[in-house]
């Protein structure tokens, strides 16, 4: 940016929670119109550092200055939003049994005389809104009903519906398709030339590269660079993110035995999958790409015997094996880690020792637990895939994304699975934990773990993967061994032209 | 002396807030113990302080079984009405006698069977609650106005007097070395549901089930049979309380027996500091909440407070008791 136009300033930005600092002294600016990138690893202090500027946190010390003003130390979102300052989270903050434009106008309902809702006017502002960002939504939809790329659209409308000057959006394409995400890249775009800063805070280093004008890299609370983002490469970024330098390793070809058949499923098909068959060997590592509801987790579900299919074969080491529940599935040796940890993988609110044991204790006799046994496979587990904890009587809740992803594995570890299918096994974990989650992959599958990997991210599935399935709604549309895997040979696939 | 203070001060205040952290019951337990002494001193006499214990089991062995219901995420509103039902079958069968006056069915038979007849509304209650896939508060709902309608219908909405004998009055009014016995069952039973609920697979399934039930169903966990196997417990206990009820009267009141008693367990429960969001508890806290609302009940008698106050207290009592743990977090 040649001309200085400074939209949001932050000096000095200290915060601690519970006497543990997430940020310390962190400087950090936006210009007019700019879109600047903030990455880092998990618990690096992005999101806090974000959520201090959207008036959600208070810092303990440090001024938030925007457009030249100091903003007051017991700001709110809505007075943040108020000035201009609007955050997209995460997870998505939408109403599910709302309208469109009733999520739109939340608390700011446009009112009639009498003071009853305006709908008409509701309606059509809201239609004005997302018409501006191109978007065909009936304002009157429930938001229930729509896709959740749409959902996000919603939020965005939202946020630009309150004037927005300063637009914080935190990861905001871990749930979209590519298609989709190019979509939004677009709307960054025209936002920004219409004078709207936008923070952008993703994990994934080539989006950071590919939309943003600069980019700021935190580590441990800390600011460790801002960079114009013609200067550095997605390589450079994990390396300032880390601290050190971050290798991109490519698979290699299964060399096992391919005789030595784990897991086949043959003819699955319901619904959504139409005649689904594969199978993974002894020792190998096998993903499954494609786009969003190309049916990928619905066939795993399947195979854990969590979705009923209306035909469809199961065979774990040559044997057919019903699968009625996941306790069938589990009795067979088979482990999920699933796509979505706070819903289906963890209990938050229990510890570290309790969650990576439910299924061990489940597979095991008699009526206790044993604790020193269970205690001392916790601790384990913790130093073999190094999860950072005080203690193993720690809650999950307070662990990192990356970490939390880890006690999820643990759970299946212990169970002793032999076949083991991991649905997004890296989604909203940092760089340097991915790292460590490819690695105990890699060291299972050399123990014997036929080891099955969705994942909507290429790059994983490159580094990763000994063989790709590409499924296309339903259906297996390709496969290709690690030596003939490109991204464009897999996009081809999953969209099917 | 002063530096010295200073010192100590920080590790000392740190010992406080753990001690608050962890035991924070505990403590407003001691506090009011020692307020209740200093405004009537009676109420520290031996005598009475037995008496509140005694008084308190009832409601104690149901809020027993309540914490793991509370905690697997669920709510059992139907435990008064059971009680009188499975009070009714024991007063019933323990009042029949033989010709000589000897007792038709043997005591510990009839007690067995107000067990079973309870311990099956809480199967009921559960099989209901997950294989229907209802709520828990309108099926416990539903149930326990089922049940004080039948007891009511086959007792003609009555008192019946059971066989005032002393080996069935005893159980209820007697005491070891001067403990009561009512409160010596509760405690055993405290104490064996402690450690199932903190030591076996089945205690820590209970939290994972109330802390979430999709991830626990995805861990292999038998959620169903988890669920059911928690309202059998507290229908158990409610069957317990109910032998300690009706031996203490040697009688059955199809109307009033076990009135409120849902609510006195469920006040109990949240009192001693589990969630009612499911997936945290602790039993110790059930117990110090059920004896807090003893001593309510004993207080308001000792101060010759009206006892239409006694609703107003208590509800001030479980609002004090939430708003304190809201700010420990």
């Amino acid at each position: 940016m040649e001309t200085v136009d400074p939209m949001l300033e932050l000096r000095g930005i200290s915060k601690s929670f519970y006497g543990v600092r997430v940020l310390h002294d962190v400087d950090f600016a936006v210009q007019k119109g700019e879109i600047m990138g903030l990455c880092g690893e998990n618990g690096a202090g992005k999101s806090t550092l974000m959520k201090i500027t959207a008036g959600i946190h208070a810092q303990d010390s440090g001024d938030v200055v925007f457009k030249g003003n100091v903003m007051r130390r017991g700001s709110t979102p809505l007075s943040m939003q108020g000035v201009g300052v609007s955050m997209i989270h995460q997870e998505l903050n939408l109403l599910p049994e709302l309208t469109v434009a009733q999520n739109i106008f939340l608390c700011r309902e446009p009112r009639v005389a009498s003071g009853l809702v305006n709908f008409k006017k509701m309606n059509d502002d809201a239609a004005a809104i997302l018409y501006r960002l191109g978007e065909k939504i009936e304002p009157k939809r429930q938001v229930r009903d729509l896709k959740i790329a749409q959902k996000q659209m919603v939020e965005i409308a939202k946020a630009i519906s309150f004037n927005v000057a300063l637009l914080v959006m935190d990861e905001p394409t871990s749930v979209l398709t590519g298609k989709e995400t190019r979509v939004l890249f677009d709307l960054i775009g025209t936002l920004s030339s219409q004078g709207i800063s936008v923070v952008y805070i993703s994990h994934r280093l080539k989006e950071i590269t590919d939309v943003c004008h600069r980019v700021t890299v935190l580590r441990d609370g800390s600011l460790v660079a801002t960079k114009n983002v013609s200067e550095v490469t997605a390589h450079d970024l994990a390396a300032l993110m880390v601290g050190r330098d971050v290798q991109e390793s490519r698979s290699s070809d299964f060399s096992g035995d391919p005789s030595a058949v784990m897991l086949e499923v043959k003819d699955v098909s319901d619904d959504l999958l139409k005649g689904v068959g594969f199978s993974v060997r002894r020792g190998e590592i096998l993903g499954f790409s494609g786009l969003v509801g190309a049916g990928r987790t619905e066939l795993m579900e399947v195979i854990f015997g969590i979705r009923k299919p209306r035909t469809g074969t199961v065979l774990v080491q040559g044997k057919p094996v019903t699968l009625r529940n996941a306790i069938d599935a589990i009795r067979a040796d088979l482990g999920f880690v699933t796509e979505d940890r706070k819903e289906t993988g963890l209990v938050l609110c229990r510890d570290i020792t309790e969650n990576s044991n439910y299924v061990a204790w489940e597979k095991s006799k008699g009526f206790f637990k044993g604790r020193t046994a269970t205690l001392a496979n916790t601790r384990g587990m913790i130093q073999r895939l190094a999860i950072r904890c005080s203690s193993p009587s720690q809650n999950v809740s307070n662990l990192s994304g990356g970490n939390q992803q880890k006690v999820a594995l643990a759970k299946w570890l212990l169970s002793g699975a032999r076949v083991l299918v991991l649905d997004e096994p890296t989604r909203g974990v940092d760089v340097g934990a991915r790292q460590e989650i490819y690695r105990i992959i890699r060291e299972l599958a050399a123990e014997g773990v036929a080891v099955v990997i969705v994942s909507s991210d290429l790059p994983e599935i490159l580094s990763i993967c000994q063989r790709v399935i590409i499924m296309h709604e339903g259906r297996i549309t390709g496969s290709l061994p690690a030596s003939e895997m490109t991204e464009e040979k897999i996009m081809y696939y999953a969209t099917d032209v | 002396m002063e530096a010295l203070e200073h010192s100590s001060g920080n590790w000392l205040l740190e010992l406080i807030k753990k001690v608050w952290r962890n035991y924070s019951v505990l403590v407003v337990f001691v506090v009011i113990i020692g307020i209740c002494g200093l405004f009537a001193p009676r109420f520290l006499h031996p005598d009475n302080l037995l008496n509140i214990l005694r008084n308190t089991s009832t409601v104690g062995a149901i809020a027993l079984g309540m914490t793991f219901v509370i905690i697997a995420g669920g709510i059992d509103l139907s435990s008064g009405p059971v009680m009188a039902t499975a009070g009714a079958v024991l007063i019933l069968l323990q009042r029949m006698v033989n010709p000589d006056g000897s007792p038709l069915i043997p005591l510990p038979f009839a007690i067995l069977a107000c067990l079973a007849v309870a311990t099956s509304f809480g199967f009921i209650n559960g099989i209901i609650i997950t294989k229907a896939k209802l709520p828990p508060f309108i099926v416990t709902l539903a149930v326990g106005i089922i049940a004080r309608s039948l007891v009511m219908y086959f007792m003609r909405g009555a008192t019946v007097m059971g066989n005032n004998i002393p080996q069935f009055t005893g159980i209820g009014n007697g005491s070891v070395f001067g403990v009561p016995i009512p409160f010596i069952v509760v405690i055993a039973l405290a104490i064996i549901f402690h450690i199932v609920l903190t030591r076996s697979k089945f205690g820590t399934y209970v939290f994972a089930v109330g802390g979430n039930e999709n991830a626990s169903l995805y861990s292999g966990i038998k959620v169903d049979r988890v669920r059911i196997a928690t309202y059998m417990m507290v229908g158990l206990c409610t069957g317990i309380a109910a032998t300690i009820e009706m031996s203490r009267m040697a009688a059955v009141a199809a109307a009033t027996s076990g009135n409120q008693y849902e609510f006195e367990a469920i006040t109990a429960v949240i009192v001693g500091g589990t969630s009612l969001n499911g997936g945290r508890g602790r039993l110790v806290g059930t117990i110090v909440g059920f004896i807090i609302l003893g001593i309510v009940n004993n207080m308001m008698i000792m101060l010759n407070i009206s006892p239409y106050l006694s609703g107003a207290v208590k509800g001030a009592v479980i609002l004090f008791a939430v708003l304190m743990q809201r700010r420990e977090r």
